[in-house]
């Protein structure tokens, strides 16, 4: 059996693990979860630990002495282990934030204000021109809470409401149609023609397996609807 | 208990399994309905192509686990659209786990290209691997590469590298693409590299994530999206490649079709109950 076959059947248990939740909180969504985060946490650290050692450990080896800094900076971050010296990593990540915060804002007044602002001032000669200004002018109206509810911003309020349900529906089906997309992912992997019948063995498996939990009620039967 | 009132108190395990076989049928059973071609999905892929032959772009690959399924099969085509055009591409995740699933997709896409395309790791391609930072590493990325990255995703020394020898900076690309995935980190393309070095972009998200990114395509900060899997379909369709992308934004169709009623069906539920004083 090749690393691949073997990868996707792995693929498949765990997908199975992660999915039995949906039936009830269980050992083996439990264990699912774990083996996932323990992954990916050491591979996080691998990774992490590789960009250092090639970008800043070996560039102060070559001589390079100015990378001192950021190295010291990395070893301060790790002082949160140990109560006492929490205080020192402060530093690394109030510099990790100001650096973070100052590149942002530098373009953020031209990419996210003006450009926005630019793209709502349109020649009302079609009508999706019409209901993007009408939409922008009266959605930003509606978070004017200071205004009392009556006269013409009355109409202009509920106007600007009927755009952001419009809107919150708009991102509920897309949110609805992304999480399918994740099952069907996993989906494609787990009923390919050489996996489906681990795929399908498994399922029994689990099956069985919670059943017996379930009827022995060495495992909770969940509660929700 | 009426048949009203059980269908209004019916266990989600129940629809769990509706969907789950609405999901999984036509993936078994592939069935092809009719499809239109969003127009962002098609200003992103005739962004693409017309990219004169010889430029090199950079291309931001930000899928994970999770998200190559939807994104993959988009990027792969769009890797060998790329190729076979002779433009040159320069690969960098801000994600660990992204950076390892670029590798995939330039494997897989390798795989599908043409013969005669020239496609050698470091002449046409170069992965230069995890940038981390999140937009400050994107940023610094941008300005000065070199200071970012020693070496490529493979360890070969960026001095060894020929297609970086006269690339260190963001304005030394033809062309951006953002294949953020479920990243949300869009905007980071936007504002590190599209309004600072004015170099035109696209991108690639979760179709949940398409609503919060078209802002900045109304404003002409991004020429086009192509948004989760049936982007990934439409990029495969233009391409004149279908593959699995297609197949998977056919099981989307069959689970929404379900979803639309079920909550057709729960909400005329809901107000017959309501009108016979029956739902709260």
């Amino acid at each position: 059996m090749d690393s691949f076959l073997l990868g996707l059947i792995a693929g498949s248990f765990v997908s199975i693990g992660a999915y039995s939740v949906l039936i009830g909180d269980n050992p083996l969504s439990k264990f699912t979860e774990n083996l996932y985060m323990g992954i990916l946490g050491g591979f996080i650290f691998a990774t992490n630990w590789n960009y250092v050692r090639t970008s800043a450990i070996n560039p102060v080896l070559q001589g390079n002495y100015i990378f001192v800094v950021a190295v010291i900076l990395c070893v301060m971050l790790f002082s949160r282990l140990k109560i006492e010296w929490l205080w020192l990593s402060r530093y690394p990540v109030a510099v990790t934030v100001g650096a973070g915060l100052g590149l942002a804002i530098r373009t953020s007044v031209m990419a996210d204000f003006l450009g926005q602002i630019n793209a709502t001032v349109l020649p009302l000669n079609n009508i999706n021109n019409l209901v993007m200004i009408v939409g922008t002018v009266t959605a930003a109206a509606y978070f004017i809470f200071t205004a009392q509810m009556e006269g013409p911003y009355k109409y202009v309020n509920q106007t600007g409401r009927i755009f952001l349900l419009a809107a919150f529906g708009v991102t509920y089906g897309q949110t609805v149609s992304f999480r399918f997309e994740l099952v069907i992912g996993r989906l494609v992997d787990m009923l390919r023609p050489e996996v489906a019948l681990y795929t399908y063995a498994m399922l029994l498996l689990v099956a069985l397996g919670l059943g017996y939990g379930y009827y022995t009620k060495k495992i909770k039967w969940y509660s929700g609807r | 208990m009426s048949l009203m009132d059980k269908m209004l108190a019916l266990d989600q395990r129940i629809i769990f399994a509706l969907m789950f076989i609405a999901l999984a049928f036509p993936i078994l059973s592939p069935v092809i309905l009719p499809m239109n071609i969003q127009q962002y999905s098609r200003d992103s892929f005739e962004f693409a192509d017309s990219i004169p032959s010889g430029s090199v772009v950079l291309i931001e690959g930000g899928l994970g686990a999770a998200t190559y399924p939807q994104g993959g099969p988009g990027l792969e085509v769009q890797i060998v659209h790329l190729l076979s055009k002779d433009i040159k591409l320069v690969f960098f995740s801000i994600g660990t786990e992204t950076a390892a699933w670029t590798v995939t997709a330039i494997d897989n896409a390798l795989a599908k290209l043409p013969s005669g395309v020239a496609a050698e790791n470091g002449v046409n391609w170069v992965h230069m691997g995890y940038v981390p930072g999140g937009e400050s590493g994107v940023a610094a990325f941008a300005n000065d590469i070199r200071s970012v990255k020693t070496e490529d995703h493979f360890g070969t020394p960026i001095g060894q590298i020929p297609l970086m020898s006269d690339i260190n900076k963001a304005s030394d690309f033809a062309a951006l693409f953002w294949w953020g995935g479920s990243e949300g980190s869009i905007p980071f393309g936007i504002r590190q590299i599209v309004t600072p070095f004015g170099v035109p972009m696209t991108g690639m998200c979760t179709t949940n994530e398409v609503p919060n990114y078209t802002p900045y395509i109304n404003s002409g900060q991004m020429i086009g999206i192509i948004g989760g899997v049936r982007g990934s379909a439409e990029y495969e369709y233009l391409m004149g490649m279908p593959g699995l992308a297609l197949g998977q934004a056919m099981a989307t169709n069959f689970g929404g079709l379900l979803w639309a009623l079920l909550v057709v069906l729960g909400n005329v539920l809901y107000f017959v109950a309501r009108r016979e004083g029956g739902a709260k």
